[in-house]
């Protein structure tokens, strides 16, 4: 018996012995072969560094008519993507009051009035956000070695706001032109000299656009199967195209689409996005409907860092569809004044003006609106936008009056009602929803109010959906659920009773 | 109706003094700009002075080459001023500004101009090294700064001085686009150009210019040797003339010369040599039987030499050989050089060895002493019949059917 337990001892000593060894190995060996990973040797050679863009305001380059040396492209590309690069620290630096990144693009000495500007600045409790939208360069000169270059940058407008104890002093708009001295050490063309020679506020005034023959009569449109994922990889242009026959058969005249700014490819635009959108657009334009283009969906950082990035995005996408014949207007962002708590009011505005300048700066055939969330906003940049858009979703009986206050605030602008709808959701996650006689009713009303007012309308939407994605309305179920019952189309396909009211 | 006509007047009069109330309102809350002065000289103090009538101080926003700030005032008997910043002073170019206050914004320009002043003249010169010939240049590149490291006003003048053998020039040059240039050309002749530059009595340091001789021209070659026999001993020295540029200047030394040697059989040898002085040597061990070298000398890609021929004569005439020890043992020699001495150690002695008229082995061994021995071993070379052939120095001699056991 006590042999027995001896050797049960021994047994399970000897096999927890095995065990601990056995641990012991596997962790070191873990830790061998963790320590063993880690870069590929190719990394060595640098080949796969990407560089990540950060700053792109437009340059354009005067032609080539320098002193010296003759310029070649490659040099003129570095010298470009430095000189930026110098923006692009001195705007984070002032913003941050930290030197970092500086020494990369300005020389010993020129350096020191960076740090004493940053210095003072930092004293005083005063920071800066700006950026830089648009660069004229003109090579003067440019040494013989290779080594020293002179550039004249004209009409450089600068957008900045002045922070003081955290509050905003100043917003202001300028346009200066620089001479500026480069030397090339280290790899890097760096700023040794920079004079302002001319300074002014810049005032952009944009010429409105005519909106006499404007008549919308519209609708906003996703696909039923692939809701604000039209572009994606269930894009299919034979679905679109047959519901552009319906939206037309309808007897209405124009659809509104949206461009999302991730999806597209933000600063630099997928061409094959593009073309989908250049094939939707073909679409419409076969069953004789415009469409309102709406951009920067999705996107809700207005940061004055990112402008550059954002005109680069829309500067592309205008330039591909601008001379398309379907194309009936821009429309800058849905629903911006929904951010104005969380991204500040005065930015998203100031963002909206810029934007709109950029767009009518690359074409100004069309007309541009914004699409506010409600009526209490249309008023803002009235003076900039071609028409008012607004969307309505609250108690009808309030919008007469809504729009007769618009109409005084707003006396020369066509209004368009750019958004409206009612769900007929009723279920579990919403026990009094409306029905679809509700919604039919609700249709029949607005749109006898849409015609007393003379307004232009784009209902809210041509099918019910089955899904809705979470960054539309969130997750919470009853807000999903509600969102998926808009459309004048139920999911089998069925006209609903509102069909009736689609257009007046 | 007089009544009527007094209760107009009175009102007249009453809308009248009210507008006057508004006026001189408007007045008291004005800020107005005292200052009238726009231009000033980089490095002055710079006060902005606005009359008020209110207690209230508003900010000042200005901002120039390099950066933006916001400044606050002092009040004085209803004078705000602004002292603007040192960092601003002291660089030129515009300065803009903008008081903010919400009722009448005020903005201005100030123009910052630099002294006609120099403190340092930085100076880039580049390429350091340029070709002889008056076509080639170099590029001198002048920033003068003042003391505070502001570019000059344009239009200063700058001079522009190189010395070159016995030439000295100064050149007047003007400062535009913040810099001065002065492109320098290069002169005939090779040698050292030095550089330097002055503006408003301040000198650059001396900087200094390599003028390297142009690409060389066709030359001459020669070749010199101890004696002209073929020994497969002695070297022969092939040398370049003075190899010049075509302004007659004499090419950096290091100048790379390339000899290709054509001998009789239409082999290419080849040896290259480095110029000194303009001239390279290289140098070429004599062939070991009668050749005839065709020799031409390149830089490549440049010039070429004229080229020249070189003859190498017999030195052995003829030699022994005895076959020993079951014929397995070949001695070859005496090997005798053209003064019937021994030839040096060295000479290649080859031995064909064929059986049943095919190959099947070649021996290669070089003398010693006059001689060569080969050793045939009977594990490798089984009894029979063989036949050899023996080359050395150009000659060979067959000996058939020799029998080995």
């Amino acid at each position: 018996m006590v042999g027995l337990s001896k050797n049960i001892t021994r047994t399970i000593l000897i096999a927890s012995y095995i065990m601990i060894v056995a641990l012991i190995i596997s962790g070191v060996s873990a830790l061998f072969s963790y320590l063993n990973t880690g870069a590929d040797r190719s990394t060595m050679l640098h080949t796969e560094i990407q560089k990540v863009e950060q700053y792109l305001p437009k340059v354009s380059w005067e032609p080539l008519k320098n002193e010296g040396r003759p310029m070649d492209n490659q040099t003129l590309n570095a010298l470009q993507s430095d000189y930026l690069d110098a923006w692009y620290v001195k705007q984070i630096a002032y913003n941050t009051n930290k030197t970092a990144g500086i020494k990369d693009y300005y020389t010993d000495s020129a350096r020191e009035n960076l740090y004493s500007f940053i210095e003072l600045n930092k004293a005083e409790n005063i920071t800066i956000e700006a950026t830089t939208l648009k660069h004229n360069p003109t090579l003067e000169f440019f040494s013989q070695d290779g080594q020293l270059a002179v550039i004249t940058d004209r009409n450089v407008i600068e957008y900045k706001r002045v922070f003081k104890a955290e509050k905003l002093v100043l917003e202001t708009t300028e346009t200066s032109n620089y001479k500026i001295v480069f030397l090339l050490e280290d790899g890097f063309w760096r700023i040794r000299h920079m004079v302002k020679e001319d300074a002014d506020i810049y005032d952009n005034k944009t010429e409105p656009i005519s909106v006499d023959n404007l008549n919308i009569k519209g609708i906003n449109y996703y696909p039923q199967a692939n809701p604000w994922n039209m572009f994606g990889d269930e894009f299919s242009v034979d679905t679109i195209s047959k519901d552009f026959k319906i939206i037309k058969d309808a007897g209405l005249n124009s659809v509104r689409l949206f461009v999302q700014y991730e999806d597209f490819g933000k600063e630099h635009v997928n061409p094959k996005k593009l073309e989908k959108l250049k094939q939707t657009l073909d679409a419409a334009d076969a069953h004789n409907l415009k469409v309102v283009l709406t951009l920067f969906d999705f996107y809700g950082d207005y940061s004055v860092m990112s402008w550059t990035l954002n005109q680069r995005h829309a500067e592309a996408i205008v330039e591909a569809v601008k001379d398309h014949n379907a194309l009936l207007a821009w429309d800058i962002k849905n629903e911006p004044n929904l951010d104005f708590e969380s991204r500040q009011k005065a930015v998203v505005i100031a963002w909206l003006d810029n934007m709109i300048d950029l767009v009518k700066s690359v074409d100004n055939v069309h007309p541009v609106t914004i699409g506010w969330s409600n009526t209490q906003s249309a008023s803002i940049l009235k003076d900039k936008v071609d028409f008012i858009s607004f969307h309505y979703y609250e108690d009808l009986e309030k919008l007469d009056a809504a729009i007769k206050t618009m109409k005084t605030e707003i006396p020369n602008k066509p209004l368009v009602l750019q958004e409206f709808g009612l769900s007929s959701y009723s279920g579990f996650w919403k026990p009094l929803g409306s029905s679809d006689e509700d919604q039919a009713n609700y249709h029949k009303k607005i749109q006898e109010q849409i015609a007393a007012n003379n307004l232009q309308f784009m209902s809210w939407t041509l099918y019910d959906f089955t899904d809705v994605p979470t960054d539309v309305v969130g997750s919470r179920p009853w807000r999903r659920n509600t969102q998926k019952r808009f459309g004048f189309i139920d999911n089998n396909g069925a006209k609903k009773a509102s069909f009736k009211y689609i257009s007046n | 109706m007089i009544l009527k006509r007094t209760y107009l007047l009175l009102l007249g009069l009453i809308l009248l003094s009210s507008f006057a109330v508004v006026q001189q309102n408007e007045t008291l809350n004005k800020i107005e700009l005292l200052t009238t002065q726009t231009e000033f000289e980089v490095g002055s103090s710079i006060i902005l002075k606005f009359s008020t009538s209110k207690k209230e101080q508003p900010l000042l926003y200005c901002s120039n080459s390099y950066g933006s700030t916001v400044i606050s005032s002092t009040l004085k008997n209803n004078i705000l001023e602004f002292y603007i910043p040192e960092n601003i002073t002291k660089k030129i170019g515009v300065v803009n500004w903008k008081l903010l206050n919400e009722t009448n914004p005020l903005s201005g320009q100030l123009n910052i101009n630099p002294k006609a002043e120099v403190a340092t003249l930085e100076t880039y010169i580049g390429p350091p090294s340029i070709e002889a010939g008056e076509t080639d240049y170099t590029m001198l590149v002048v920033i003068p700064t003042d003391s505070l490291d502001n570019p000059v006003p344009t239009n200063t003048l700058v001079n522009a001085k190189h010395q070159f053998l016995t030439s000295e020039e100064t050149d007047d040059i003007f400062t535009k686009n913040l810099i001065a240039y002065r492109n320098i050309y290069s002169k005939k002749e090779s040698g050292r150009m030095l550089v330097s530059s002055e503006s408003i009595g301040i000198n650059s340091k001396e900087f200094t210019i390599n003028v390297m001789p142009a690409i060389p021209t066709d030359f001459k070659i020669s070749a010199t040797r101890p004696h002209d026999y073929a020994d497969g001993n002695q070297i022969t020295t092939f040398t370049t003339s003075i190899i010049k540029d075509k302004q007659n200047n004499v090419v950096s030394d290091g100048t790379f010369v390339t000899f290709f040697i054509k001998n009789k059989n239409q082999n290419i040898l080849k040896t290259t040599g480095t110029t000194i002085d303009g001239i390279a040597t290289s140098k070429m061990i004599h062939p070991d039987y009668e050749d005839n070298w065709n020799v031409k000398a390149y830089v490549d890609g440049m010039s070429e030499s004229n080229s020249i021929s070189v003859d190498y004569k017999q030195v052995i005439k003829d030699f022994d050989v005895a076959f020993s020890e079951k014929n397995r043992l070949i001695t070859v020699g005496p090997l005798q050089s053209f003064m019937q001495q021994m030839i040096p150690d060295g000479l290649h002695v080859k031995l064909h060895i064929y059986k049943n008229n095919s190959r099947i082995e070649t021996l290669t061994k070089t003398s010693f002493n006059g001689y060569v021995n080969f050793k045939l071993k009977s594990a490798i070379y089984n009894h029979g019949n063989y036949d050899f052939t023996i080359e050395t120095a150009g000659i060979s001699k067959e000996f058939k059917t020799k029998k080995l056991w």
